[in-house]
């Protein structure tokens, strides 16, 4: 098996939150776990697919990969180096080779800047040579098929439209050559009929690069569409984590059953049977003992309440933490 | 027929003059009946339908046409006649589940505001009637003293499909309902609207981006394009054999679960600039099927019973989806 690329082990994220007049005078600080636990590897050039709902903790996940906070506990090793203990000049390298995608294209540039300046910044961060920043720029533009005229680079980003402004910031992303990117909700807030234009540079660049890439959606059919792998959370814990296909075809925990199932489809003829789980997310500062979904699960038995299923191969390269399974 | 909106006009005042968002848009509601209205950003949907409750913004002007509700039109009424018609014959479900309700009131306390100033109820009759509306919804009748701020996005929305249902009304508007709700949540109140939709025998005019989701509720779909109509009719006639290229463009832009390697074209371009509209179709700069003729306005076209399209190539429609299946089709159509 070849070295992974990334390799994350019992990484664990907590936040403070607000704390109550009785926390204040109990002397308490109560926490909220975002991300419990998490176990997984990535090789060089996989894709792989987070989902789940909001507050499952998908995104700090990915702000954890990419080191824009630290975590509370666990490892994360990059190319055989713990992203926390790196030096100057390794952390200096890894901010080259992994970059972030955000979500909301119309925050993520500055107004300011010009189209090329924007593009300018992280070459000029990393240290490259100025005499090659056209062609690297021109490079990336290509990418992700936007035309890269005097006057096109020399615009801001109000003169664009939503689709142009999110192939910027990918191309902002790639204009680096990263060997990794996390991509959190890429496409969320473009309309249809641009949101599969970049859905498909993003397969290119997956392709054309061998960029190893995270790709988090709450949509399990835009992370089908991209991403070989998929893992599932639920309140910060890797529920089932396997081959995309496997999981959409035959999803293994009762919560990826239910997430499949609830993606609505555009044919008149599809299936209206009932979820099989009801409520939304429990408290997530105060989760379910056990098993995190077992106030929701329609199979829970009293095992679930009192241990923590593990997560575990079940063959393949599947594996889903529930004790049923 | 419960609601005929005919020939709608709506303009923006902007600092570089018009913009006309809503252009000659007419379409039917049937009583009992899901009309889905269906678009992209800015293409008029969320400003047709809210001129039927005109509630707008102000730089908002009403330039033509006619809304006939149960043989009424609206249109002629001074705002105070038609204040009559709000929340009892028509209720809106406002986009954003977030910013629906006031922060600083009870939730219940906003839903009996409206049944004892519009509903004519005294407060323990209102009291009454707010905890069957939450029962209907699907939430506890303690969360009835809760602030919004206390509720998740998906009690918030079922809050205020129970504030749209209070008056019991003919007609419920409801925009983008569940949009900023994640699968899960969504299905649960879509499915809960769904039934209450069933047993009330209610008429509703449900705006979103979503065709997935005019799949899953609707009835018939309106399909709008910079300003106007393009397509309409069953739902099951407009997705399954739609006439015009861009509802077929729409289908093939959507990723599906199921959809196997199938490859998503996406319609390049964007719509055009409503200050300054093209002549003839609007779509025609972003169609791979455009020709001559279509510089000049497209005719209506009944491509069966109910559905229209508004293409000058609708007799080929047939022949044309089977080319826009293909990706290659959509590429290097639309001139930047």
């Amino acid at each position: 098996m070849t070295q992974p690329l990334v390799s994350v082990k019992g990484l664990t994220k907590r936040f403070d939150v607000s704390r109550s007049l009785r926390d204040v005078i109990t002397g308490k600080q109560p926490q909220l776990q975002a991300v419990a636990n998490v176990d997984f590897t990535l090789a060089p050039g996989e894709t792989l697919g987070i989902v789940g709902e909001s507050g499952c903790g998908k995104t700090t996940l990915g702000r954890l990969l990419i080191k824009l906070i630290p975590a509370t506990e666990g490892t994360i090793i990059f190319d055989r180096k713990d992203i926390s203990e790196m030096d100057r000049t390794e952390e200096l390298a890894f901010r080259r080779r992994a970059q972030l995608v955000f979500q909301n294209p119309f925050d993520a540039l500055n107004p300011h800047f010009t189209i090329f300046r924007s593009l300018k910044e992280p070459l000029h961060n990393a240290r490259v040579p100025k005499e090659e920043h056209s062609a690297r720029i021109a490079e990336a533009m290509e990418m992700v098929h936007l035309p890269a005229p005097e006057h096109f680079l020399q615009s801001f980003p109000h003169q664009l439209s939503g689709g142009q402004l999110q192939r910027v910031v990918l191309a902002r992303a790639l204009v680096l050559r990263p060997e990794f990117i996390v991509a959190d909700e890429p496409v969320s807030m473009l309309d249809v009929s641009v949101r599969a234009g970049i859905l498909n540079v993003l397969r290119e660049v997956r392709d054309r690069m061998g960029l190893a890439a995270v790709f988090i959606s709450h949509d399990l059919a835009l992370v089908r569409y991209v991403c070989a792998r998929t893992i599932t959370m639920y309140l910060g814990a890797v529920v089932e984590d396997g081959p995309t296909r496997e999981i959409v075809e035959n999803p293994l925990h009762p919560y990826t059953k239910a997430l499949v199932q609830a993606v609505p489809i555009p044919r008149v003829d599809q299936s209206h049977d009932p979820l099989p789980i009801s409520g939304g997310l429990p408290d997530a500062r105060n989760p379910p003992s056990g098993c995190r979904f077992r106030d929701r699960c329609p199979l829970a038995e009293a095992r679930c309440a009192t241990e923590v299923p593990r997560l575990r191969d079940v063959g393949g390269t599947r594996r889903v933490a529930c004790h049923l399974v | 027929m419960l609601l005929e909106v005919r020939d709608l006009v709506i303009d923006y005042r902007a600092t570089r003059g018009r913009v006309r968002a809503v252009d000659g848009v007419s379409f039917d509601v049937p009583a009992g009946a899901v009309v889905g209205v269906v678009g992209e950003s800015g293409c008029g949907k969320t400003t047709a339908v809210r001129a039927i409750t005109r509630v707008m913004p102000s730089s908002a002007v009403f330039a033509s046409g006619s809304i006939t509700l149960d043989g009424i039109d609206l249109v002629p009424l001074s705002e105070r006649e038609m204040k009559k018609y709000l929340w009892r014959d028509i209720a809106y479900v406002p986009q954003s589940a977030m910013n629906a309700l006031d922060p600083v009131w009870r939730v219940g306390r906003q839903i009996e505001e409206v049944l004892v100033d519009r509903g004519g109820m005294d407060r323990k009759a209102a009291r009454t009637r707010a905890e069957e509306l939450f029962a209907m919804v699907g939430l506890e009748s303690k969360r009835l003293g809760d602030y919004p701020h206390q509720f998740s996005g998906g009690m918030r929305q079922r809050a205020s499909i129970a504030l749209g249902l209070a008056l019991s009304p003919k007609l419920v508007i409801a925009d983008e309902p569940v949009t900023a709700l994640d699968v899960v949540i969504q299905r649960q109140v879509l499915d809960t609207f769904t039934e209450l939709q069933k047993q009330l025998n209610l008429s509703v005019i449900l705006v979103t981006h979503d065709i997935s989701v005019v799949a899953y509720v609707c009835d018939y779909v309106v399909v709008m394009y910079a300003g106007k109509v393009i397509e309409s009719g069953p739902v099951a006639e407009v997705l399954d054999n739609p006439a015009h290229p861009y509802t077929m463009g729409l289908y093939n832009a959507f990723p599906e679960l199921g959809g196997g390697d199938r490859e998503l074209s996406p319609i390049e371009g964007s719509p055009p600039d409503l200050l300054d509209p093209p002549k003839g179709c609007r779509f025609r700069a972003r169609c791979p099927f455009a020709i001559e003729a279509c510089v000049s306005d497209p005719p209506e076209h009944q491509v069966s019973a109910g559905h229209l399209a508004y293409c000058h190539r609708a007799l080929e429609a047939g022949a044309l989806r089977e080319t826009a299946i293909k990706t290659a089709t959509w590429v290097g159509v639309a001139s930047e």
